[in-house]
């Protein structure tokens, strides 16, 4: 139930990411990386405690599934490079 | 070598899309030029006010500037136009002035509708324009033409090269597939692609202020305004590069950008084609000589000056001919022949009014003969020694300005007039681009970040201007961000005496920053105080003109240094309040007196003129009048026209920073005592420049006349350098100057390199913030005959100045209590004896209805007519059932105490318990249908009101009080001893420590003065100024700044008839009042020597206390208050 709660709330999730030189996805929790659908830019709530700093990749894996991560650009490079996934 | 860069900017908005750009198109082209931009497009909303700016600022960095704006279409969806060549600037205005016929057509036309514009409006003046299909799609701002059949008729209109599909990369979600689409979309259509960045901001820095004028613009919280933002800050200025990179998917639309800049040639610096009428006017040169030739024998006849007159004017003249300015002055000669018929018309033929012109010259236009005889000025150019220099000579670039004042009566009328005169289309006001002030961006940015209100306001109400002692260390004392490290980075705020417990990175810091980035950005668009703008061809094709707030003006979308920059004929019609209440007054006389005065053919050395000058006795009069100048008089002691002059011009930033005014007061004591003292002067050069102002320099012609006599630099070169020091000042081009003004006083008059150095020193100090010595002398002629009018007709002038408010330095309060001084009566409101307007009767000043409050002026002027027609109101029964007033007025007129003839003094509570009784009569039309005229039931037995309580009621319904003071009653009930009064000041030794309680009706913290305040109190005694050190203002700075009652401990400085009040402690009064001021007196043998903690003394009765408490804010109008501001 806890899994379904956090899709509800849509609560992205650490991913592992492995990523080619111009910062996009190469591989993303073992899956790889097929093509690059899109991506965007998130630098918001700069005034609040917790500001956004994120860049944002929808992909397509070699299998046919389309993810969507982002990479924290606010975070340092932590144990996960301050990757996540999440369901958009 | 350079080369090329790949890219350039189509798509950029300054902060003149108001609330939608957030950089200055000055900082846009440095950006621009620094990260290696070629050229650079402005596209405003609806709007090329900022193109100007632009043009001028392009051409500094070597960026090319080009022109255009975002135009909404009534459909909702915007296009963004560029300029091709001339044409199409011509079309770009027209469509611009299309699109804001309508926005104040509404009820009120203060409030503004958003522009929008037809398309077919566009479609037929699609010739000379580039159209791109507009912006990419956002929720709430709406996006580009996306539709095919709309896109096909701009395509039938522009035709396949005037048409380009705009793709943008704002890094949203879902860009590349719109961008695909639009692609297609243009393949469709069969026209280009071409890219653009749809900048907003030049700097990184300032893109939070963009996130934040959303939520702005949107009446919402940034938390709340998160749909309706960009998201992320790529509407940041980039380099070509980095755009390339951004539109990798489409390098097509990139070399776009560079093929159809190359197009897009139109130069706003050298296409405009405008002309003034009578600019081509081969006969005008012929036709102003004969005019100024006739009106030169009238004046001068049997004149020794003739002469030098006639030489003079051949000089003008031969001037005027070489810079083809003959029509420029028939022009201005017109105007006031329109003025003329105007006045007329305003004033009545046979007014007392008519013996004054209808108006009079101000500014350096006022040194020229020509002007002299045509009648736009008032001063006698040979007779005055003034010198043409800047407002003419023969290197005289664009137009020299010329600014008339006129009363605010005749002005109402002319403008519009002048609007008919010369065509709707062809004459509009100037534009005006109100910058946020501090307290402003305070208020907005602080509610904008979701900031409690009440917090917000205090720290906006303690907040100062912008500037160097401004809103930055203030904002950061207020948040606690101090330079010495205590405050918010220890994470606590101490704010206004309580401390906030806020993060250190918090909401408050980011309102600081914001605040500080907000300075200088133009807040919205508005109207110049009197700029007109006159064109031989209609201005529309020139530059859009949209309505102004009032109904019959519209204005130009450019400000005064945007006109002055494209040559635009500027004429200033001013109005003068003082001019207006000098009109009032003489007419008053004729009716009270039956005299006639001809206020230019008054004595102009009246000895009690000049000895109330000589005293300060100048409250209320023109210019002299200020705390400033009145301490200034005491020491310049004036004996002549001429001493008034540089007194008008002395008390201003240039001459206090190039420190000009102690010299020229120490030299003018000197002088007095012995006439034979000579005086210093740097160079022999200078002597002649300076030797009028005693070797100090204090008028703005001195700075070129010392730059020309010193440094030999030619009348252009030093009108180069005013002008490089008066607007806005670049230190590389002063520094220019500087190098040039020293080689040049080196070479020119043989000075040694120090003394070369001094002087410029003077020169720079000076700054430009000064008068010139033309308009010093029409200002100092008005400063005269107002206080020759106040010395002779103290009644009269009283009420002048009372009917013309708002004016001058004081409050009407102030102005009364200080007539009373002098011994003028002032009558008391009266629904019997007041009209809608002060009077003047035979024992002294009546107070009008008009001064009441929360009432509207028809009302009043019912009530005054039913008393004209149907004679004076018996009872409030009658009062109520004859005027078709509200139950709201009726109260204020009871309250004011204007009902107390007919109930008996002191029967305001009655007054008030009685209309609540009665039935109003009802407005039916222009008629007031009468209520029954029953007989009211007797008030109950009421506590009649005390002292204090009607001195509250009064300011509270009026605003003024009249035969009382605050302090009067206060003062008894006061619990420290040993205070001092107003008037017992000049007895006690100078340097001895004194307290002293008072009402302050004036505050002023100038730039000038490195932080002090100064405060002027008043008590029921007079008046005195208290200096209030900069530390001691940090330590008081709330009290200061709000308090309207306060107690001040310092010690008394008395100097040559100054005496000065320095502040060492401040206190609110309000803590040391015995017993409540209606109370009895009690426990006032205490002595006190420190001021003791504001605690309360111990009041006869708690609850009499607390509204003694509460209500002594209420003495202090708000004007009086520095969050009110008090404009003049």
């Amino acid at each position: 139930m806890a899994a379904a709660s956090s899709v509800l709330l849509n609560l992205p999730h650490p991913a592992r990411v492995r990523m080619g030189e111009a910062g996009a996805p190469l591989q993303v929790d073992g899956r790889a990386i097929e093509l690059v659908r899109e991506s965007w830019l998130v630098e918001d709530r700069w005034w609040t405690a917790q500001p956004l700093r994120r860049r944002y990749w929808e992909v397509v894996s070699t299998s046919g599934r389309n993810l969507v991560v982002f990479h924290d650009l606010s975070a340092g490079d932590g144990e996960l490079g301050g990757w996540f996934a999440q369901v958009a | 070598m350079a080369c090329t860069p790949p890219y350039v900017e189509l798509h950029c908005h300054s902060a003149y899309s108001f609330l939608d750009g957030v950089s200055l198109p000055q900082e846009l082209a440095q950006q621009a030029c620094e990260l290696g931009h070629s050229a650079l497009a402005l596209t405003d909303h609806n709007s090329v006010s900022g193109s100007m700016e632009l043009a001028q600022a392009a051409d500094d960095y070597g960026v090319r500037a080009i022109h255009g704006a975002e135009l909404d279409l009534a459909s909702g969806r915007h296009i963004t136009l560029l300029v091709r060549d001339e044409r199409g600037w011509r079309n770009l205005c027209r469509i611009i002035t299309h699109a804001h016929a309508h926005t104040r057509d509404g009820s009120s036309r203060r409030e503004r509708a958003e522009p929008s514009v037809d398309l077919q409006v566009v479609l037929d003046h699609a010739e000379g324009l580039v159209c791109l299909t507009g912006c990419a799609e956002r929720s709430a701002i709406g996006g580009g033409v996306r539709d095919e059949p709309t896109a096909r008729r701009l395509l039938d209109a522009f035709g396949q090269e005037g048409l380009r599909v705009e793709l943008q990369r704002p890094y949203a979600r879902h860009d590349r597939a719109r961008n695909r689409a639009l692609s297609a979309f243009a393949r469709r259509l069969g026209v280009a692609c071409v890219a653009s960045g749809d900048v907003h901001a030049h700097a990184r820095s300032r893109a939070e202020l963009q996130d934040a004028f959303v939520a702005l613009r949107n009446h919402a919280t940034l938390d709340a305004s998160e749909p309706l933002r960009r998201g992320n800050n790529s509407h940041v200025m980039a380099t070509p590069q980095a755009m390339v990179s951004r539109f990798a998917d489409h390098p097509e639309a990139v070399r776009e950008t560079l093929l159809l800049a190359e197009q897009l040639t139109f130069d706003l610096n050298m296409d405009l084609g405008y002309r003034y009428p009578g600019a081509e006017d081969a006969g005008a040169g012929q036709r102003l000589a004969e005019l100024c030739g006739m009106r030169l024998q009238e004046r001068y006849a049997g004149s020794a000056e003739r002469a030098e007159a006639q030489a003079r004017l051949t000089q003008e003249l031969n001037v005027i001919g070489k810079l083809g300015l003959a029509g420029f002055f028939l022009l201005h000669h017109d105007m006031l022949e329109l003025s003329r018929e105007v006045a007329v018309e305003v004033r009545g033929p046979d007014s007392v009014r008519a013996l004054l012109a209808p108006g009079r010259g101000r500014g350096s236009s006022v040194s020229s003969l020509v002007c002299y005889l045509i009648g736009l000025s008032h001063i006698d150019p040979i007779a005055n020694k003034l010198a043409l220099g800047r407002f003419l000579h023969e290197d005289l670039r664009g137009l020299p300005d010329i600014d008339l004042d006129f009363p605010r009566d005749i002005r109402e009328v002319l403008i519009p007039r002048v609007h008919e005169r010369y065509g709707n289309d062809r004459a509009a006001l100037v534009a005006a681009f109100p910058t946020f002030r501090a307290r402003g961006a305070i208020r907005e940015l602080g509610k904008v970040l979701g900031l409690p209100a009440a917090e917000i306001e205090r720290l906006a109400r303690g907040a100062e201007r912008y500037g160097p002692a401004g809103a930055e260390h203030d904002m950061a004392q207020g948040v606690g961000s101090r330079s010495d490290g205590a405050g918010a980075r220890e994470g606590a705020v101490p704010f206004a005496g309580a401390t906030l417990a806020l993060a250190p990175s918090g909401r408050w810091h980011w309102l600081e920053r914001l605040v500080e980035e907000a300075h200088r950005l133009p807040r919205h668009l508005s109207q110049h105080s009197g700029g007109m703008i006159i064109a031989t061809r209609p201005l529309i094709d020139c530059c859009p003109v949209v309505p102004a707030a009032m109904a019959g003006r519209q204005m130009v979308q450019w400000d005064k240094d945007s006109c002055a920059d494209a040559g635009f004929l500027k004429i200033d019609l001013l109005g003068l309040g003082m001019l207006s209440a000098v009109e009032r007054c003489v007419e008053t006389i004729e009716r009270t007196r039956s005299q006639r005065i001809d206020l230019s053919r008054i004595p102009f050395d009246d000895p009690q003129t000049f000895a109330a000058i000589r005293e300060a006795d100048t409250v209320g009069v023109f210019q002299i009048e200020s705390r400033a100048q009145m301490q200034s008089l005491r020491r310049t002691r004036p004996e002549n026209l001429d001493d008034l002059t540089v007194q008008v011009a002395i008390i201003r930033p240039g001459p206090i920073q190039g420190g000009a005014v102690n010299p020229y007061v120490e030299r003018r004591r000197r002088l007095r005592e012995d006439p034979g003292y000579e005086i210093p002067c740097e160079h022999p050069a200078l002597r002649p420049v300076l030797e009028d102002t005693l070797g100090t320099i204090i008028f703005q012609d001195q700075v070129m006349e010392v730059a020309e006599a010193f440094c030999g630099f030619t009348p252009g070169e030093a009108e180069g350098l005013r002008r490089a020091m008066s607007r806005k000042r670049s230190q590389e081009m002063l520094e220019r100057h500087r190098k040039r003004f020293i080689a040049g006083a080196m070479a020119h008059a043989g000075a040694g390199l120090e003394t070369a150095q001094r002087v410029w020193q003077m020169v720079e100090g000076f700054a430009g913030f000064g008068f010139p010595k033309a308009h010093s002398a029409a200002f100092g002629l008005l400063a005269y005959q107002s206080t020759w009018l106040r010395v002779h007709y103290g009644p009269e002038f009283l009420c002048a100045l009372l009917n013309e408010q708002p004016m001058g330095f004081y409050a009407p309060d102030s102005l009364v209590h200080e007539a009373e001084h002098r011994g003028i009566e002032i009558l008391k409101l009266d629904v019997n004896a007041s009209e809608v307007q002060c009077t003047v009767e035979s024992r002294g000043v009546r107070l009008g209805l008009g001064y009441i409050k929360d009432v509207t002026g028809a009302e009043m002027r019912e009530l005054v007519a039913e008393r004209e027609q149907s004679g004076p109101f018996a009872g409030l029964g009658e009062l109520a059932g004859r005027i078709g007033a509200r139950r709201r007025t009726l109260e204020q007129l009871a309250w004011s105490g204007a009902c107390d003839a007919i109930v008996g003094n002191n029967g305001r509570r009655a007054a008030l318990w009685q209309l609540g009784m009665a039935t109003p009569g009802v407005g039916a039309g222009e008629d007031t249908q009468l209520a029954l005229p029953l007989d009211l039931p007797a008030a109950p037995r009421l506590r009649s009101l005390g002292r204090w309580q009607r001195l509250i009621a009064d300011y509270a319904t009026s605003g003024v009080t009249a035969g009382d003071h605050a302090m009067a009653i206060l003062r008894k009930r006061l619990v420290v001893p040993m205070l001092a009064t107003s008037a017992q000041l000049a007895r006690l030794p100078s340097g001895g420590a004194v307290a002293m309680a008072g009402l302050v009706i004036a505050r002023q913290r100038p730039g000038t003065a490195k932080g002090t305040m100064f405060l002027l109190f008043e008590d029921e005694f007079g008046t005195v100024n208290l200096i209030v050190p900069r530390a001691v203002y940090e330590r008081y700075r709330h009290l200061a700044r709000a308090e309207p009652l306060l107690l001040a401990r310092g010690r008394v400085e008395r100097a040559e008839g100054v005496i000065n009040l320095i502040v060492r402690e401040l206190a609110a009064l309000e803590g040391f009042v015995s017993g409540g001021v209606e109370g009895e007196q009690r426990d006032a043998g205490a002595r006190v020597h420190h001021l003791p903690a504001p605690e309360r003394a111990p009041p006869a009765d708690e609850d009499e206390a607390v509204e003694v408490g509460s209500s002594m804010r209420a003495v202090a109008p708000p004007i009086q208050s520095f969050a009110m501001g008090r404009r003049r």
